[in-house]
């Protein structure tokens, strides 16, 4: 049991890292290939993953309301609400619009989840605000310099900035594209190294904390 | 507690009050600013003016109803663009949440352009997989979609004709909010295929985006609200991102104020205790 | 020469008012006018006098390092290279050409372009030398070149309407097992590579020095912090799944905090986005417990799904900081937009924070809302810093010097190319090639 769990899948990751890294350089067709059934596969499962998804939901609920926990109440909204859009999907053959005309999986999409998700989201505009209110202060020199950047890239970004103190908009085009980018591209090569040497180690089995549990 | 203490620690509903007022105020009572157009946003449209009649061009709206308020503008322009140019138009997404909207603003713009589904455009959906659907597209576009939304079958459709998969794009835009979205169209799509590419973000993302942009990875960068509204003035059609640009003005402009007034208490109390610590009181 | 004053009068460009400046003047523009003269017409006598020729040297292989469906003509610089001329490639199926004229043209273009020095071939893959004129032939856009059929191609000039067409040579398109192109990239994965192994292989030898990472001294701290008030620690491990490398960091850390929780026995909160991490973190918080000798405090439900949709997790997330007031909040991982809509709900309710992420565009959010923030692969340091394993500890170590190793190649590349330009040199791409990415 210990070697299906975990000497099996060691062997797949180092056959298949191993397998994969090499393709890159490889611009066969037979190689092409492969990688083009592989990434069916990985569509395939990742269709799965979304059933593994829902699955997990409605056990994890189902538990809460059997057992009467603090806010079954809304766990109980929650199966409800998933069991009718669920329901109402299929009904509707999972189109938002047939022939132009709005199904009520449509309406559902266009009037709950449209207004929901963009709510969420707006609320980063107050948050922000708060946020900036709160921590941008100039406690030293470099929070200063912070503090004056983030001046001038906010004005420089909208038309009103832009025309109260023209030069911010050209000030604010220098911070982005120069000091900005450079920035970026200093802690992409940092992450990308990281990463890098990350997928060694997974390949080699040297981490195997993906699979659950520590070094045995 | 001091005037400034007090202000220091104001509470933040307030601040979103203020907010508030500034967003909708001037969506009621639009100014019309001039925008300046920058380079990337330029870059973008001068590639898609260049394009000839029939080229292919492949608009990927990787984004979910959350980002509609940044991303849905950018997706109507470049639509709007892309049809006047006469070009074959592929949409697509790849994420799922944001399917029924992408469909919507496709049948809105070819419909307002007096474009034909099958013949001028083709809306492809979404396909399980993120960046594995990109790889299948570069292989075969047919075996990625077999079916465009509607259920009609790509192979055949008179506005996929002569193209295979993705090295047969003459020009491809991903409007992505996050993951998948440009960086995997770019290392997914364009480093194996070989197409231009170009992207249009949230303006959260935009900074991220500029060492592709500047390494030429990328050919152009619509960035967020602004980019979308300089887009806007430069296919001559002031939609919902140039209105919104009074209310972003407004929005910026208080936060700076925020900001000033929070830092001039911060500093004068600041002094204050440092003048009673050298005082010993 | 003054703006106002200047004038045409007369013969040749002469500015008849004025002082002695306009005669000096008039002189330089009259000798100019005639320098133009001699010179145009020397051009067109060159021209004139340039016969058009064969092309010469005319050789077709099949492109290397491809997948097939790729011919490249190669063929020597000619005496009437110039825009006035023009260079046809021209194809047909087979060996046998009766009548080259009647081959298909499948290329036209002026004959001042299509260098070999002008194409993306590093050195060690040319063909040939910089000034020999090169075309590549691939299938699409109404060439189609099939593997494995042999086809016959040449190179005609074309001036006015007289052309010459050079005798037909043939090459076979086919699929290549390697990219020599790519032959660098893969030299410097494995050096990368071997660097990890090396570094690994010593810090199981001897101690290796890390420096000091603030986010991560005050994990104890904000522990500590929740245990003295009595509530507990919310651990979020990002958006991503277990295959990203920022997940696989978070859980590891995870691990690590776990230890440490369960010591002095603090409730520990992991809500999550997907359930295969859940299942992975599960495993590891109750490994975590039995190393610390607290298995019996170990609770499954400690971590639980929410859902995978990332707004509805951030306000279910919300939702637990504002009732459960956790006294702690890490949060490791790839973040998106819910970023600071978690750390700013988290700051209302005073709790300490600690970030965790390699997503740079929700950064600034992390770094003003967080006590803490380990910005980028600080995150993947962390699980080295709290564990020392060698492991990690040397991977952290190869890790750095593959980035010393890019600052020397950043510094010497820029002093290079900077010099090829002043020199007008060639020789600095031998250094500069090494590090291109050619496909």
């Amino acid at each position: 049991m210990i070697f299906l769990r975990r000497q099996v899948p060691l062997l797949i990751t180092l056959i298949t890292g191993i397998v994969f890294a090499a393709q890159y350089y490889v611009p066969h067709p037979a190689s092409e290939q492969m990688l083009t059934s592989v990434t069916k596969w990985l569509q395939i499962i990742g269709g799965f993953a979304l059933v593994l998804g829902v699955s997990s939901l409605f056990h994890v609920h189902a538990i809460k309301i059997r057992r009467k926990e603090a806010g079954w109440g809304y766990s109980f909204v929650l199966y409800v609400s998933m069991l009718g859009t669920i329901a109402v999907g299929l009904w509707s053959n999972g189109k938002e619009a047939v022939d132009g005309t709005m199904t009520a999986f449509g309406w559902i999409y266009n009037f709950m989840m449209v207004p929901l998700q963009g709510t969420m989201f707006a609320i980063l505009a107050f948050f922000i605000a708060s946020a900036a209110y709160r921590s941008f202060r100039a406690r030293s020199r470099e929070a200063a310099v912070l503090l004056i950047a983030a001046v001038i890239v906010m004005m420089g970004r909208v038309p009103l900035g832009e025309y109260l103190l023209p030069i911010s908009g050209d000030l604010s085009q220098w911070i982005l594209n120069v000091l900005n980018a450079s920035v970026r591209r200093a802690i992409l090569i940092g992450v990308s190294l990281g990463t890098v040497a990350l997928s060694i180690k997974i390949i080699f089995s040297m981490e195997r904390s993906y699979l659950g549990g520590g070094k045995e | 507690m001091t005037f400034a203490e007090r202000m220091l620690k104001i509470d933040r509903r307030i601040i979103f009050l203020v907010i508030g007022f500034c967003t909708l105020l001037p969506l009621l009572y639009p100014v019309g600013l001039p925008i300046k157009i920058s380079p990337e946003v330029r870059g973008v449209y001068d590639y898609i003016e260049s394009l000839p009649e029939g080229s292919v061009f492949l608009l990927s709206l990787d984004f979910d109803p959350a980002s509609k308020p940044e991303l849905h503008p950018q997706a109507i322009s470049l639509l709007r663009h892309a049809f006047r140019k006469n070009l074959r138009v592929i949409a697509m997404t790849l994420w799922v949440s944001g399917t029924g909207m992408a469909d919507q603003v496709v049948t809105q713009v070819a419909r307002e352009m007096g474009k034909e589904s099958g013949k001028d455009y083709v809306f492809l959906g979404w396909s399980p997989g993120g960046t594995a659907v990109i790889i299948n597209m570069g292989q075969d576009l047919y075996g990625a979609f077999p079916a465009d939304y509607n259920g009609k079958p790509t192979k055949g459709l008179p506005v996929l004709q002569g193209i295979a998969n993705l090295r047969d794009v003459s020009y491809a835009v991903s409007l992505g909010a996050g993951n998948p979205g440009v960086e995997a169209w770019y290392v997914f799509g364009k480093d194996k295929y070989k197409f231009e590419l170009a992207g249009g973000c949230t303006g959260v993302m935009a900074p991220g985006l500029y060492p592709l942009l500047r390494s030429g990875q990328i050919n152009g960068l619509i960035g967020g609200l602004r980019g979308a509204a300089e887009y806007e003035i430069l296919i001559g059609q002031k939609g919902k991102a140039v209105a919104g640009m009074d209310a972003q003005s407004a929005t910026h402009l208080a936060i700076i104020v925020l900001v000033i007034i929070c830092n001039v208490f911060y500093l004068s109390l600041r002094k204050t205790t440092r003048q009673q610590a050298h005082s010993g009181t | 020469m003054r703006g106002k004053g200047l004038g045409v009068k007369g013969k040749g460009s002469a500015v008849v008012q004025g002082p002695v400046v306009s005669g000096v003047a008039g002189s330089f523009a009259r000798f100019f006018f005639l320098a133009a003269c001699v010179t145009g017409l020397s051009h067109s006598v060159v021209f004139a006098q340039t016969p058009l020729a064969l092309p010469q040297d005319v050789r077709a292989f099949d492109t290397p390092s491809d997948g097939g469906g790729s011919l490249t003509v190669l063929w020597s610089p000619a005496p009437y290279d110039s825009a006035a001329a023009r260079y046809q490639v021209l194809l047909s199926e087979g060996t046998t050409v009766p009548d080259p004229a009647a081959m298909k043209v499948v290329a036209e273009f002026p004959a001042n372009q299509h260098y070999v020095r002008e194409s993306k071939w590093p050195w060690w893959t040319r063909p040939t030398t910089g000034d020999q004129h090169q075309f590549t032939l691939r299938s699409g856009r109404g060439v189609e070149l099939k593997d494995g059929t042999t086809y016959s191609i040449t190179v005609a000039a074309v001036q006015n309407d007289d052309r010459k067409i050079a005798t037909p040579v043939q090459a076979t398109p086919q699929p290549n097992w390697m990219n020599w192109n790519q032959v660098n990239n893969l030299l410097l994965a494995l050096l990368f590579g071997g660097i990890v192994f090396y570094a690994i292989s010593t810090a199981r030898k001897r101690e290796i020095f890390l420096r000091r990472i603030p986010g991560l001294d005050a994990v104890d701290e904000a522990i500590g912090r929740a245990t003295e008030l009595g509530k507990p620690i919310l651990y979020l491990t990002g958006a991503h799944d277990m295959s990203d490398p920022s997940t696989i960091a978070a859980a590891v850390i995870l691990g690590r905090v776990a230890k440490r929780t369960a010591a002095y026995e603090t409730d520990l909160l992991v809500p999550h986005r997907d359930p295969i991490t859940m299942a992975v973190c599960q495993e590891i918080t109750k490994q975590a417990y039995l190393e610390a000798g607290k298995p019996d405090l170990y609770k499954d439900d400690s971590n639980f799904f929410i859902t995978s949709d990332q707004f509805s997790y951030t306000a279910a997330v919300d939702g637990i900081m504002l009732r459960k007031k956790p006294a702690a909040n890490f949060f490791m991982g790839a973040y998106f937009a819910e970023a600071l809509l978690l750390t700013e709900t988290g700051a209302s309710t005073g709790a300490i924070q600690i970030a965790g992420t390699d997503s740079d565009h929700q950064l600034p959010f992390f770094v003003t809302t967080c006590d803490y923030t380990l910005i980028g692969e600080e995150l993947y340091a962390a699980s080295a810093y709290l564990s020392r394993e060698p492991v990690q500890v040397g991977t952290l170590r190869g890790q750095d010097i593959g980035k010393a190793l890019i600052l020397g190649v950043l510094g010497i590349g820029t002093l290079l190319a900077t010099l090829g330009v002043m020199l007008d040199a060639q020789w600095p791409q031998l250094f500069l090639d090494l590090f291109k990415d050619v496909k």
